[in-house]
């Protein structure tokens, strides 16, 4: 391979991830490498919570900070084979962390 | 290119089991986990810590990897340059007889070094391609960074980033992508951009995978960002804080908006101004901090007007909490 090939893109059209432009259970999984039945286990331990989740699996939409989790979630079970319930713990730890850091404020804030 | 040194990166010699290999990319992914670390560099430790395990994990690159190292080390012809040279280039045929899969998510790759993606990058997506002879392109992830008005107006945003294309025959390539990027306007930190089609190319003739942008703020000398709220220090002179003011202060979004400092107001003080933060379902607020800025005393005038407030003030002491 080499880099020397060079394009140029302009994109004129894009679509941030909010709740008016959520994605869908099989964009999540997509987009975070998956099945989406791995996604309705993520919703299930807790790790991510659909937009409204009282509808049916199959109409489940998400916001990007699901995205995030998820991405979160799949590393952490790659890289130290954690098992679901103990990545929804890591991941509730991490929240809360990142909780608290943002009251204390100054530089201690997250990113 | 650089070549690189994956059993370092691991902390690990080159005669480790696939055991002691996993062991230390465990304890070095904590070290460098970036809600642990307090080094600086940890993400970028962290990228290439995964870029390492992503080799070394797997038998078959492994291999690869380290009959090229030593073909490399050794000087042969073929081997364009020595192990560690910024000039190295594999030689063609390096990788024939093995066999690439990929382990990583779809976030890793976009990271993973120019070293990685030329040699492991187009050989695993020659395999995938000839394994599932029709599938959609997978999503991609990469981040970007704003400035704060950037976030809050929008704007065109020029960005660098590796890409597979496929070439006229059809076979894949990576090519280095100038992205020309349209940010919306409201744009949060943390939040992800969606651009469609931009990801990895489809297997036949199915659609091309999104690219995911992660945007983070840049940044900035005056405003600090705490999720969606907004910080800045506002200062204000002593007569201000005392007597209260109205001050005009421009905001990242373009407006101007005046700001009732009210009367007695405490050094630290801090003021809400509700919803002003990043805009959303749910906006974010801004708040400022009071700084109390003393003018010098530098002129007669000057310092006949602290010594008229010192006369006219002598019932206040601002240690009397000191005195037991």
């Amino acid at each position: 391979m080499n880099l020397h090939h060079r394009t140029t893109v302009s994109i004129t059209h894009c679509t941030p991830v909010d709740a008016d432009h959520p994605l869908a259970a099989a964009e999540l999984a997509r987009a975070a490498g998956d099945r989406v039945e791995w996604i309705w286990e993520l919703v299930e331990a807790g790790v991510i919570t659909p937009l409204a989740p009282a509808e049916p699996p199959a109409q489940w939409a998400f916001h990007g900070e699901s995205l995030r989790w998820a991405l979160e979630a799949r590393r952490l079970q790659r890289d130290l084979d954690a098992n679901l319930d103990a990545t929804a713990l890591i991941i509730d730890l991490q929240r809360e962390i990142r909780r608290l850091r943002s009251l204390l404020g100054g530089d201690a804030a997250p990113r | 290119m650089e070549f690189k040194d994956y059993y370092s990166a691991l902390d690990v010699a080159k005669t480790a089991s696939d055991d002691e290999i996993r062991k230390s990319f465990r304890k070095l992914a904590r070290k460098y986990h970036p809600d642990v670390s307090k080094e600086a560099n940890a993400e970028a430790r962290m990228r290439d810590l995964n870029e390492a395990y992503e080799v070394l994990r797997d038998k078959d690159k492994r291999a690869a990897y380290d009959a090229l190292a030593e073909r490399a080390a050794s000087g042969r012809p073929h081997g364009h340059a020595t192990a560690g040279a910024q000039d190295f280039q594999p030689p063609p045929g390096w990788d024939e007889g093995y066999t690439f899969h990929r382990s990583g998510g779809p976030s890793d790759e976009t990271d993973f070094s120019d070293f990685f993606s030329s040699l492991f990058g187009e050989a695993q997506r020659r395999q995938a391609q000839s394994q599932q002879a029709s599938a959609r392109g997978e999503d991609q992830h990469a981040a970007i960074e704003i400035d704060i008005e950037t976030a809050f107006r929008g704007g065109e945003r020029r960005m660098e980033l590796r890409a597979l294309e496929l070439d006229a025959q059809g076979h894949p390539r990576w090519v280095q992508r100038t992205l020309d990027v349209r940010i919306p306007p409201g744009v949060r930190p943390g939040q992800f951009i969606r651009l469609a089609g931009q990801g990895l190319p489809g297997h036949g003739g199915q659609p091309a995978g999104d690219l995911y942008l992660d945007v983070r703020i840049a940044p900035d000398p005056v405003w600090r960002v705490d999720g969606v709220d907004l910080y800045m220090t506002l200062p204000v002179t002593p007569t201000e804080a005392a007597l209260g003011a109205e001050l005009p202060l421009a905001l990242p979004n373009g407006d101007v908006v005046e700001v009732s400092v009210p009367a007695g107001s405490r050094n630290g003080r801090k003021l809400r101004l509700r919803d002003r933060g990043f805009p959303g379902k749910t906006p974010g607020h801004l708040y400022l901090l009071l700084e109390i800025a003393l003018p010098p005393a530098d002129s007669d005038a000057a310092r006949a007007a602290y010594e008229a407030l010192a006369k006219a003030s002598t019932g206040f002491d601002p240690r009397r909490h000191l005195s037991r």
